[in-house]
C-alpha cells in the first residue's frame, strides 16, 4: 500500500471519530440553546474544527513534499481527489438545506439565507473553479 | 485510442533480476508506481519513461511501445 493510501484511510478514520467527537461534544454540552449562551462551550467547538483540521494537514502536506514517499501517480490521485470532495460537499449542504428548512419552515426563522449560503456556495464554486482553469493555464505559460 | 504498453518487467530480469524496489529507487518513485506499470495500469510522465529507460541503458521506445488500436 502507497504511503499517500495509507493516510487516506487514517484521514478516513480521523474524520469518524472528529465527526462522533463534536456530536458527542454538541449533545453533552447542551446542543443548539446551551451553544448561543456558554462561551465555554463554543471554544471547545471551535477548537475541535480547527484541531481537525490541523491533523488533515499535518497528515497530507508533509508527505505530498516527500518524494521518496510520494511521485508523480501519488500526486495525480491527491489532485484528482477533490473530485469526490466537491461532490460530497454539494450533497451534505443540500441535505443540511433541506433538512433545516424543513424543521424551522414556518417558526419564525428565515430559512431563505441557507438557500441563500447554498447558492453562493454553488456560484463562487464555480466561478473558483474557472478561475483555477485560467490560473493554471497562466501558471504553465509562464513556467512551463 | 491507442495503449501504451511496456516491458519493464522483461528488462528487470534482463537486468540481473532487478527489483521492482530496486527500479522505484533508481527512477526515483514508489514501488507502487512500478507495480502499476508492469501492469499497464498506469501511463507514465514523458520524463519518468525516460528515466526508466535510462535506469535499463536502452532507448525510450525500447522500454514504452505505443499500440494503435485502429491498427495504425
Amino acid at each position: 500500500m502507497a504511503p499517500l493510501q495509507k493516510r487516506a484511510i487514517y484521514g478516513i478514520i480521523f474524520g469518524i471519530a472528529w465527526i462522533i467527537a463534536t456530536v458527542a461534544v454538541f449533545i453533552l454540552k447542551g446542543g443548539a440553546t446551551a451553544f448561543d449562551t456558554d462561551q465555554t462551550f463554543r471554544l471547545i467547538m471551535d477548537s475541535i474544527w480547527i484541531g481537525g483540521l490541523i491533523v488533515y494537514l499535518v497528515l497530507f502536506y508533509p508527505i505530498l513534499r516527500k518524494p521518496n514517499l510520494v511521485d508523480e501517480r501519488d500526486k495525480l490521485i491527491y489532485d484528482r481527489s477533490p473530485r469526490i470532495q466537491w461532490l460530497a460537499i454539494i450533497f451534505t449542504l443540500v441535505a443540511w438545506v433541506i433538512g433545516l428548512s424543513e424543521a424551522f419552515r414556518g417558526q419564525g426563522v428565515p430559512t431563505v439565507f441557507l438557500y441563500v449560503m447554498f447558492f453562493t456556495i454553488l456560484c463562487v464554486s464555480a466561478i473558483a473553479q474557472c478561475i483555477g482553469i485560467l490560473v493554471g493555464y497562466w501558471s504553465m505559460n509562464r513556467n512551463g | 485510442m491507442g495503449r501504451i504498453k511496456n516491458r519493464i518487467r522483461r528488462l528487470r530480469f534482463d537486468h540481473d533480476e532487478m527489483t521492482q524496489e530496486e527500479l522505484a529507487n533508481r527512477v526515483g518513485c514508489t514501488r507502487q508506481t512500478i507495480i502499476a506499470l508492469e501492469q499497464n495500469k498506469y501511463v507514465p510522465s514523458i520524463e519518468l519513461a525516460f528515466r526508466v529507460a535510462k535506469a535499463f541503458g536502452v532507448p525510450l521506445e525500447e522500454v514504452f511501445q505505443y499500440e494503435d488500436s485502429q491498427g495504425g
